[in-house]
């Protein structure tokens, strides 16, 4: 006899509350007036005569209710088969769906092999099919009909889903949890190494499941693979784009491939590459001819191997033109625009064309030709001006605000619309500088970059912005990197200036990669990725205010998401390889590509040993077949059947609670007439 | 007519007068139906008539036939004078049933200053006390005093701690005239420190009874298992143990009486137990026998 959940049997502390609750009743009671105590006296009774316990029989009734209990949800249990019962357990099948299940006939292996053992499967003994792909799928019930069981598995299929042992390991305990029967659990796999989680202890077991595996496919298969692509997500100009495409073997010979590169499912570009054995290999597509908009790529090795589905690789480049930006500055002031234009000219994706005007040529400016603007350090604005800005904001543009010496003199930050409390020159202080303390990692412009604390900050202006989306943060908490949002657009503040008086920031590498990152982030290109992996999710809703309908074409044509998904759903995750249209729910479009994963090309199979070690996480588990490949028959499952007496202890307590109840009653009784 | 004496039906009534008259009139209907003890209207005998008489005494019967004046005498008829010491301290409030020690005593004392008035035409007095004195009728056998000794009697509710040393000092001012001092109380105190304090009261000749009026539950606790009991004077605080309260305790409370039975015995202290559950005819039969032995 064990325990399946021995753990609760800490609940059996709990026989000390009756106890000391008989014991406190004894020793304490309600305190009861009387004329006088003058005939009384302390009591001078013995401990073991005062700790004398009443109602024996009730606390013994108590007690046992709390054992009881407490072993119920221990799950006690036998093994063999208890007098007049039939062995009772729940019986798993899971069929590995991962993309590496698509090599060869791993996938026809599985379904053979699980009918097999729905075929064997005693009448009475309820069975389950899950599929395991990205996620546990139950195919079916808890049922006993074979017919239904052999159903679901022959319409399994290949996914282009990643598979994981641990989720067959957490499926497990979930089941286990939820049922009281012990359960055999049947794995139909590939076994895939790369399917093994980090960490051996996520692949743990309950005590109550056995494990049989049924390994399909070779221990090893050679496999070529597309391995990564590095392409710009954005380009404006294709001459300077190259396309990085890294070809890798597993288990392979060394061998010469083909790559060939295609735009729109036209072929761009073709070269051939000499790959090691089990090496990789990478190859270069320069100036690859771009069309504008957004372009579905794609690398491809040629002929066949074990796993087609990791032979291409799709990825997505939108090619736009360059983005006007507008600099505004004072008359006086000519440094910090050479500072934010060389920046935006040095970085490796600039896309921007700044033109740069001082405040009082800003008037006669049109503001439409301009997807960002920035007002470094500007005393002040005309009101017409200011409204006119706002106007531009409020319909969607972007601005950029530093407040600087001059911005600081003004009683608020115009556009920014929040009261100036005061500014600090940290050079007069004994530190002489501020440093910054506090990064939003989830904010844009400045939460990807590092280095940000080593920024000296000499001079920052305090504005009263509650409402507002803090970005960076000094030491003394003031913040550096304010957002606010006016209407359809952006209004960002950085709270000193961008000369070197107020900061050193534009001497630190970092100035090049923040003004590269803002000037993205105001043009609206944000921080898109080529190519995603299946099972990724992507954001249908970038902002959750918008009510508007999401929708997705899928690779197959079909529409994947219903009306509700369609208004409600904000990430989505892609299920399957290939180019993904999706209308956001602000109307955008947008393109996406996912991949198989790439840790489903390395075919090799976990060692038999690991399995070994896997199965003998759990005490009841079963060796079976991992050694030697189920070829059609079922495997030997040794009888270790174990019987659950959950059920007894339920019953048991029953009758212990109704027990306790009749002599409590009793006792309840007897107190009520002797009061 | 016994029933009519139960302190549980007495306290269904509502007026103490009523109480009163109700047992005292139950009572002396059953006293006349005995040889032992006759009232004030019961012929005694003859006395010749002697300046001063009350002429209202005068049997004119016996005038017209004899041309002599007699007074007709009767028993009891000499007048004395009744104290009523009442307890009032906090511990007269408890109660394990429906009457009180303090309403036990309360009947009593109306009970006995009925009789005493309108049967005996005792002067009467009443004195309730607790650690003071704090209320004293003087005695007086005046019409509408017995209203006046009842009306002093409600108004006795229980508070403060018991002392017997300065009430009864006080009362002894008062006790000019020989008569009956009849002093009701738990005496919850040591026995030699009351009949210390009560014999003083003695003085002139005067007759001191003590009525210990103690409720059941505090000759016979009963405890189930251990219990926290509060002083009702004090306040304080004792656990006991049901073996205790049925052991040593009974034990205490027996000694406890009977020193006191002693105590008073030996100083010539008339002395009775009252059980707040029992009749009250005990009490009225006592001072009946005091007054007859008196007479």
């Amino acid at each position: 006899m064990g325990w399946l959940a021995p753990g609760f049997l800490l609940g059996a502390l709990a026989v000390a509350v009756p106890v000391w609750l008989h014991l406190l009743k004894r020793s304490a009671s309600q305190p009861k007036k009387f004329s006088s105590l003058m005939l009384f006296e302390p009591q001078r009774r013995s401990t073991t005569r005062r700790r004398r316990i009443d109602h024996w029989l009730l606390l013994l009734l108590r007690v046992a209710v709390l054992l009881v209990l407490a072993a119920a949800f221990a799950e006690p249990y036998v093994r063999g088969h208890l007098p007049g019962a039939a062995p009772a357990k729940l019986l798993v099948l899971a069929v590995d769906t991962s993309a590496s299940m698509r090599a060869g006939t791993r996938m026809a292996d599985a379904r053979r092999d699980a009918l097999a053992v729905v075929a064997a499967k005693p009448r009475d003994t309820q069975a389950q099919v899950v599929a395991l792909g990205s996620r546990a799928d139950s195919l079916t019930e808890q049922v006993q009909d074979a017919e239904v069981l052999a159903a679901a598995i022959r319409g399994i299929n290949p996914t282009d889903a990643r598979g994981s042992l641990a989720l067959l390991a957490s499926l497990t305990r979930t089941l286990a949890a939820g049922t009281h029967m012990p359960i055999e659990m049947h794995l139909f796999s590939d076994m895939q190494a790369t399917g093994l989680p980090p960490d051996f202890n996520e692949l743990r077991l309950p005590p109550a499941v056995s494990l049989v595996l049924h390994p399909v496919g070779a221990a090893t298969t050679p496999n070529w693979a597309v391995e990564s692509v590095a392409a710009p997500s954005q380009v404006w100009d294709p001459t300077k784009t190259r396309i990085v495409a890294t070809v890798a073997g597993y288990a392979t010979p060394a061998a010469t491939r083909t790559i060939t590169l295609s735009i729109n499912d036209r072929l761009a570009s073709q070269q051939s590459i000499k790959v090691p054995a089990s090496g990789r290999a990478s190859v270069v597509f320069a100036g690859p001819d771009i069309p504008y908009g957004l372009v579905r790529a794609s690398v491809q090795i040629d002929g066949r191997d074990a796993l087609p589905a990791d032979d291409r690789y799709d990825f997505v480049i939108q090619r736009s033109e360059r983005v006007h930006g507008l600099f505004v500055h004072q008359s006086s002031d000519v440094a910090t625009g050479l500072y934010f234009g060389s920046a935006l000219e040095s970085a490796a994706d600039a896309a921007v064309v700044l033109d740069e005007v001082t405040v009082d040529q800003l008037r006669n400016r049109d503001l439409s030709a301009y997807t960002f603007i920035v007002l470094s350090d500007i005393a002040g604005l005309a009101p017409a001006v200011e409204t006119r800005m706002a106007s531009w904001v409020r319909a969607g543009g972007r601005v950029l605000l530093s407040a600087g010496t001059a911005a600081a003199q003004q009683r608020r930050i115009p556009l920014f619309d929040a009261p100036i409390l005061g500014s600090h020159d940290y050079t007069r202080d004994d530190i002489r500088f501020a440093s910054v303390a506090a990064v939003d990692e989830a904010y844009a412009p400045a939460g990807a970059l590092a280095g940000w604390q080593g920024i000296k900050v000499f001079y920052v202006t305090r504005v009263d912005a509650p409402q507002a989306e803090v970005g960076l943060r000094l030491a003394d908490q003031t913040p550096l990197l304010l957002e606010k949002t006016l209407g359809k657009g952006r209004v960002v503040l950085l709270s000193t200036g961008f000369d070197r008086l107020t900061t050193d920031l534009p001497l630190h590498p970092q100035f090049v990669a923040f003004i590269d990152r803002i000037a993205s982030y105001l043009s609206g290109r944000g921080s898109r990725v080529s190519a995603l992996s299946v099972g990724d999710s992507v954001d249908l809703r970038p902002d959750p205010a918008l009510r508007g309908s999401a929708d997705v074409l899928a690779p197959d044509g079909t529409h994947p998401l219903d009306l509700r998904q369609a208004a409600q759903v904000r990430t989505w995750p892609l299920p399957a390889a290939g180019f993904y249209a999706l209308t956001l729910a602000d109307s955008r479009h947008d393109l996406v590509a996912a991949n198989v994963s790439r840790l489903e090309s390395d075919l090799t199979a976990a060692s038999p040993d690991t399995l070994k070690l896997w199965q003998a996480s759990s005490d009841r588990s079963t060796l079976a077949a991992s050694s030697a490949p189920v070829t059609g028959a079922p495997p030997i499952v040794r009888d270790e059947s174990v019987h659950n007496l959950w059920w007894y202890a339920m019953w048991l307590l029953l009758v212990a609670v109704v027990a306790e109840s009749l002599v409590a009653s009793r006792y309840l009784n007897s107190l009520r007439e002797s009061s | 007519m016994q029933n009519l004496l139960d302190p549980a039906v007495l306290n269904a009534i509502s007026g103490l007068d009523l109480v009163a008259a109700t047992v005292v009139d139950g009572f002396v209907a059953g006293l006349h139906r005995s040889a032992d003890f006759g009232f004030s209207q019961e012929f005694a005998e003859y006395r010749a008539y002697a300046p001063g008489d009350d002429l209202r005494h005068v049997d004119w019967n016996v005038y017209a036939r004899s041309d002599r004046a007699y007074i007709k005498r009767f028993h009891g008829e000499t007048n004395s004078q009744l104290m009523l010491l009442v307890d009032a301290s906090s511990s007269m409030g408890f109660a394990s049933h429906a009457v009180s020690k303090l309403a036990y005593v309360r009947f009593i004392a109306a009970a006995l200053a009925y009789l005493a008035t309108r049967r005996q035409r005792d002067a009467t007095g009443l004195v309730v006390f607790g650690d003071t004195v704090r209320d004293f009728v003087p005695p007086s056998s005046r019409q509408g005093h017995l209203q006046r000794l009842l009306a002093s009697l409600m108004q006795a509710e229980p508070q403060a701690k018991t002392s017997y040393a300065a009430p009864l000092t006080h009362l002894q001012t008062f006790l000019r005239r020989r008569g009956m001092v009849v002093v009701m109380s738990d005496f919850y105190a040591p026995p030699a420190d009351i009949v210390r304090a009560v014999t003083p009261l003695r003085v002139h000749g005067n007759e001191v009874v003590l009525f210990q009026v103690l409720d059941p539950e505090e000759l016979r606790p009963n405890v189930n298992g251990s219990s926290m009991l509060i002083d009702l004077e004090t306040g304080a605080q004792l656990e006991v143990s049901e073996d205790y309260v049925q052991g040593r305790y009974r034990e205490r409370i027996e000694a406890h009486v009977a020193d006191l039975t002693r105590e008073a015995r030996r100083a010539g202290i008339g002395y009775h137990l009252l059980q707040t559950d029992q009749p009250l005819d005990q009490a009225l039969m006592q001072y009946l026998r005091l007054r007859t032995g008196r007479d």
